[in-house]
């Protein structure tokens, strides 16, 4: 377990001198290059380490590379001083990972994300212009909160999934996929009667949805498969989602009723920040 | 277009949660670190993609839908959140002019002394500006509302 | 046809209730006839005790005959309480007598009351009064009975107060209120006592007083249940040394007086002791305390010495003469709440034709102009007096026999029976005395009406000073004021001449009943009907020539004083005040027991009260103020600078935590 420490570490040291705030009498700059320099050598050094490719060659570089490039945005999204910027790295953010999706057999998938982000993306990224154009000068943009505590927590955090997910893997290798059981093995594995309450309450639970191959062992058409799943599994929360949207749309007017007065009730910002 | 994967292995499972854990992380790193309600939210919308990618992991391995049919739903909860998000922020901001979130503190304790440096400490504490060498230029944009200049023919008239 | 009437005793409290309940809803609608529905209500519930009177049994050991039981009440486990009532010779006797009684006083206070702004008030509470009062006597068990106990104490505090706004009403309301619940304390630790120790925890008289319960209890659980009793009937029934209420509660409108603090009330006391008499029987030390509590009666208020009388007769019933001391006891109750009604409704007519002047110096001579009122206050006096052959002479009658034969009965304790003997035949002498002042000063001598110009008129406005506290509201119609000197409408004449006629009837009765063949033969042939009332040890009896005579002397010569002294303005009364000047005083001043009380009891209740708030305020206060302020300044200094307002603080504290977990998870 001490490498991935390490490199968690190294990763952590270099997201906080990344983070916007003042070093003291240091200048920037180069620390903003140790930090970087840090943060990627940790962080690739992880990703290497413990990505693992079966198949061919080319998938396995497509997810290398994917990998790579969202952890990075990531990074980039949560330091950068400008929120323009902040909203690009997000965008590529939001690209690597419907490569993943595309990669884990998710076409469908990643043509949504893709469609519904970048207008969301879109959207933020006119809010931004229009809004604040400050462009990284704004003191709020240039300060973090109390950013020794956040890289602590979150790479504590961080630190014990990794940890988990390494000492599983350690641990339960050898027997393969019997190492997660599925809830339906569960099921089978615990209940003995079919009278027996429990075993009533898990089955409801638990009851076999859609899968990839249908009875005969053929593999369904993906996206065929995927929406009979969503119109027979899973139909009351497609319809409780559907409702869900229309509640956030009419709430998004409501919130935003020009006619209603803006009263500044408190504070504005002091004139000499916002410059 | 890749060929649809075999059901997934379990090590090929571990890439997915260790890329979703860390953009999950990195987005609660955002969250708690960033003062600009738009860096927050974006971030906030970072640690949802961490959690799709991980459900469409387990999906994979398990070998049904249901991964990616949850993965939909968090889409449809982040476009709401998204509106909802916005909307309040257009709000805020017209209230304070100002996109920082600790000039909102409204439910602390009142009559409290603000443990929070004040402001010019605050101002302090800020990055200074790298200055961009060379004079400053903005790209001349045609103010709204006023009517351009007509170079030349109307696309109308050309037309015909 | 007697089983239709037991099952339907619940009537008798319900029509009261119910005249209450409508009279209560519909005050605003009912105004001037509020009184229709009451009366109505309490007459009925009369006609339904009359039947009972007849179907009275007083059933069998192990049986619930002559019971009924209405619906449950109280159902916890190991208490099982019904409301459930028994009809036997006691309370039927009792019933008949209350709803009779209360009937009549209804009917008086329609005209005594009239114009009065609180009138539906008045009659509501006195719908609720006699609700709990035949709930009281005829429940068949002693929590139930407790609970109509505390009733018949709120409706007396109620009516008390009825002129709330006069402060001497309100405090004598709520003095008879306290004073009562010192009564009742007892009442509840006498409860609690015997649920811990009667089998099956079963508080029914059917079981506490069954011989094999009785039996079973320990000897001193019984003294004391019997003495606890006995304090909660004092304080009901205005007995030394819980008596100084009853003077004040005349405060209220005088139909309240005549109907709670004359008939019907204070005799629950009475009628308590009676009931437990079969327990009480067992503890012969309690019976001396009954007595010897009753010496320092003697010089007490007439309706205090005459229920004195009764407890005397109670504690008289030393063995075979126990039966005939019960019978003695309940039958001066049951003659007594005649003549005393009468005598009160009387008094009310004089002060209703004399403009609520309640002063006797202000008028005399009014036996003209008032014939009805003084012919049948005459009556009522006779009978307090003893005289034959009136109702009283017979009942106060077999209380001296049950006393002389108690002084025969009982070899050891002869001596103080034979005391007590004397002490109430003073006792009978100075109630003839001061009954025959009242009413010679009243209505015999020259006539003389009162005006603001009497010397013995307050010097201040009299309407103020001596005014019922609706005298403020002048034009009320009625017209206290301008028809001065008239005899009382009929509505308040026809109960007087009823009230008369039954004290003349009763004696009537027995004297054909004969003094030979024993005068109360009738009435304890009806109270044989009574549960346990056979066990009771019961020798022969019979007229007693030299006490009757002693008793009629002593009547007689206490109303010949009274008529030398006070029929004619003479200076004797005047001379005689002079030289005992100090006896006169302390009369006038009851005897200073108010001030006593106030030395031996308010002076360091008070103290104790003030410690007790000093106490109270410093140390206790102080100490719960500490502990409350330990929570606070934690909060304050520790806690609260989290709560800074910065929502990345609380998200940063929370992930910290889940952080911290999933840590423990892992590594331990």
């Amino acid at each position: 377990m001490i490498f991935p420490t390490v490199a968690i570490m190294l990763a952590a040291i270099g997201t906080f001198l990344l983070l916007p705030h003042r070093h003291g009498a240091l200048r920037p700059g180069k620390l903003h290059l140790i930090g970087a320099a840090l943060a990627a050598v940790g962080l690739v050094g992880l990703l290497s380490a413990y990505l693992s490719f079966s198949g061919p060659f080319l998938s396995g570089l497509f997810l290398m590379v994917f990998s790579l490039f969202a952890v990075f945005g990531g990074v980039l999204t949560v330091t950068s001083r400008s929120p323009i910027d902040s909203a690009l790295w997000f965008a590529s953010v939001i690209l690597s990972t419907t490569g993943l999706f595309l990669l884990a057999g998710a076409p469908f998938l990643a043509a949504g994300t893709v469609i519904v982000y970048a207008g969301a993306i879109i959207v933020t990224f006119l809010f931004v212009i229009m809004l604040a154009q400050m462009e990284g000068k704004a003191a709020y943009d240039r300060a973090a909160r109390s950013p020794g505590t956040s890289t602590f927590t979150c790479f504590l955090l961080f630190w014990c999934l990794v940890y988990s997910l390494l000492s599983f893997r350690a641990d339960y290798t050898d027997q393969g996929k019997k190492a997660l059981l599925p809830p339906r093995d569960y099921t089978a594995f615990y209940v003995v009667q079919p009278d027996f309450p429990t075993f009533r309450v898990f089955s409801a639970a638990n009851r076999s949805t859609s899968q990839f191959v249908d009875a005969e062992g053929n593999r369904k058409p993906h996206v065929a498969g995927l929406g009979e799943t969503l119109f027979t599994d899973y139909l009351i929360t497609v319809e409780l989602v559907g409702a869900l949207l229309f509640i956030a749309l009419v709430g998004a007017v409501a919130i935003t009723d020009p006619k209603l007065p803006i009263r500044p009730a408190g504070p504005t910002a002091p004139s000499g920040l916002a410059a | 277009m890749p060929a649809e994967p075999e059901i997934l292995a379990l090590n090929a499972l571990m890439n997915y949660l260790l890329v979703g854990g860390a953009l999950f992380v990195l987005g609660m790193l955002g969250f708690l670190a960033r003062r600009n309600m738009i860096v927050m939210f974006l971030s906030a919308e970072m640690m949802l993609q961490g959690t799709a990618l991980t459900l469409v992991g387990f999906g994979r391995y398990h070998g049904n839908w249901t991964g990616q049919v949850f993965t939909i739903v968090i889409l449809t909860v982040a476009a709401c959140e998204a509106s909802i998000a916005l909307a309040l922020i257009v709000v805020l901001y017209n209230r304070r002019t100002s996109l920082d979130i600790t000039l909102w503190r409204e439910i602390r304790e009142p009559e409290l002394e603000c443990p929070v440096k004040d402001e010019v400490l605050e101002r302090e504490e800020a990055e200074e500006i790298e200055p961009i060498p060379g004079p400053e230029s903005y790209p001349q944009l045609t103010p709204a509302g006023i009517e351009p200049a007509h170079p030349g023919q109307a696309w109308t008239e050309r037309r015909s | 046809m007697s089983g239709f009437f037991i099952r339907s005793a619940w009537l008798v409290p319900f029509f009261p209730l119910l005249g209450g309940l409508i009279a209560a809803a519909g005050a605003r609608k009912l105004r001037e006839n509020a009184h229709v529905p009451v009366v109505v209500g309490i007459a009925l519930s009369f006609l339904v005790s009359l039947g009972l009177l007849f179907s009275a049994t007083p059933g069998e050991e192990g049986t619930r005959e002559g019971t009924t039981i209405v619906m449950r009440w109280l159902t916890v486990s190991g208490l099982n309480v019904p409301i459930e009532f028994r009809v036997d010779g006691l309370t039927t006797m009792m019933l008949s007598m209350v709803t009779f009684v209360s009937t009549l006083v209804a009917i008086f206070a329609v005209g005594y009351m009239g114009g009065d702004p609180g009138y539906p008030r008045f009659f509501s509470v006195v719908g609720l009064f006699v609700f709990s009062m035949t709930g009281l006597v005829l429940s068949n068990n002693f929590l139930l009975t407790y609970a109509f106990w505390e009733g018949v104490g709120v409706c007396s505090y109620l009516l008390i107060g009825f002129w709330h706004t006069k402060p001497a009403a309100a405090s004598a309301a709520m003095k008879a209120f306290l004073v009562n619940r010192i009564g009742d304390v007892g009442f509840a630790i006498a409860i609690f006592w015997l649920w811990s120790i009667v089998p099956r925890h079963d508080l029914s008289y059917t079981n506490v007083l069954s011989e094999s319960t009785l039996h079973a209890m320990p000897d001193h659980a019984i003294v004391w249940i019997s003495l606890l009793l006995f304090w909660a009937a004092t304080a009901k029934s205005a007995q030394v040394p819980l008596y100084v209420w009853l003077p004040d509660a005349m405060e209220g409108p005088t139909p309240v007086s005549a109907l709670i603090h004359a008939a019907t009330m204070v005799t629950a006391g009475v009628y308590l002791v009676a009931r437990s008499t079969p327990l009480i029987a067992m503890a012969p030390s309690v019976q001396i305390a009954v007595t010897q509590t009753d010496l320092k009666r003697v010089m007490a208020y007439s309706t205090v010495s005459q229920l004195g009388y009764m407890f005397m007769a109670l504690g008289a019933g030393v063995g075979h003469v126990a039966q005939l001391a019960v019978v003695a006891a309940m039958f001066h109750l049951f003659t007594h709440a005649f003549f005393k009604a009468l005598l009160f409704l009387a008094s009310g007519s004089v002060m209703h034709a004399m403009g609520d002047v309640i002063d006797m110096r202000r008028f005399r001579g009014l036996r003209h102009r008032l014939p009805i009122t003084c012919w049948t206050f005459a009556v009522g006096a006779l009978a307090l007096s003893g005289i034959p052959p009136l109702s009283g002479f017979f009942s106060k009658d077999e209380i001296l026999l049950a006393l002389k034969s108690a002084a025969h009965e009982s070899h050891r304790l002869g001596w103080v029976y034979s005391m007590i003997y004397w002490v109430a035949v003073l006792t009978a002498l100075m109630t003839a005395f001061y009954t025959g002042r009242a009413f010679f000063m009243t209505f015999f001598g020259d006539e003389k009406l009162p005006s603001p110009d009497d010397p013995e008129a307050p010097k201040v406005d009299p309407a103020a000073g001596h005014g019922h506290g609706h005298d403020d509201h002048g034009g009320h119609g009625h017209g206290h004021g301008h028809e001065i000197g008239h005899e009382s409408p009929p509505m308040m004449t026809y109960p007087l001449i009823a009230l008369a006629g039954c004290t003349v009837l009763f004696g009537l009765i027995c004297l054909i009943s004969g003094p030979f063949g024993g005068t109360t033969k009738w009435f304890e042939g009806h109270l044989h009907h009574t549960w346990r009332f056979e066990s009771l040890g019961h020798g022969e009896h019979g007229f007693d020539w030299p006490t009757a005579i002693v008793g009629t002397l002593a009547g007689l010569i206490g109303l010949g004083t009274s008529y030398v002294l006070y029929a004619k303005p003479s200076p004797i009364p005047g001379q005689l005040a002079r030289r005992f000047h100090a006896l006169h005083d302390a009369s006038l001043n009851k005897f200073y027991v108010d001030e006593i009380y106030a030395w031996l009891i308010l002076k360091p209740t008070r103290f104790f009260a003030v410690l007790s708030e000093f106490l109270d305020m410093y140390l206790v206060d102080g100490l719960v103020q500490g502990i409350a302020k330990l929570p606070r300044l934690f909060g304050r200094e520790v806690l609260a600078p989290y709560q800074n307002g910065l929502i990345q603080y609380y998200v940063a504290v929370s992930a910290l935590g889940v952080a911290g977990f999933f840590l423990i998870l892992l590594l331990f």
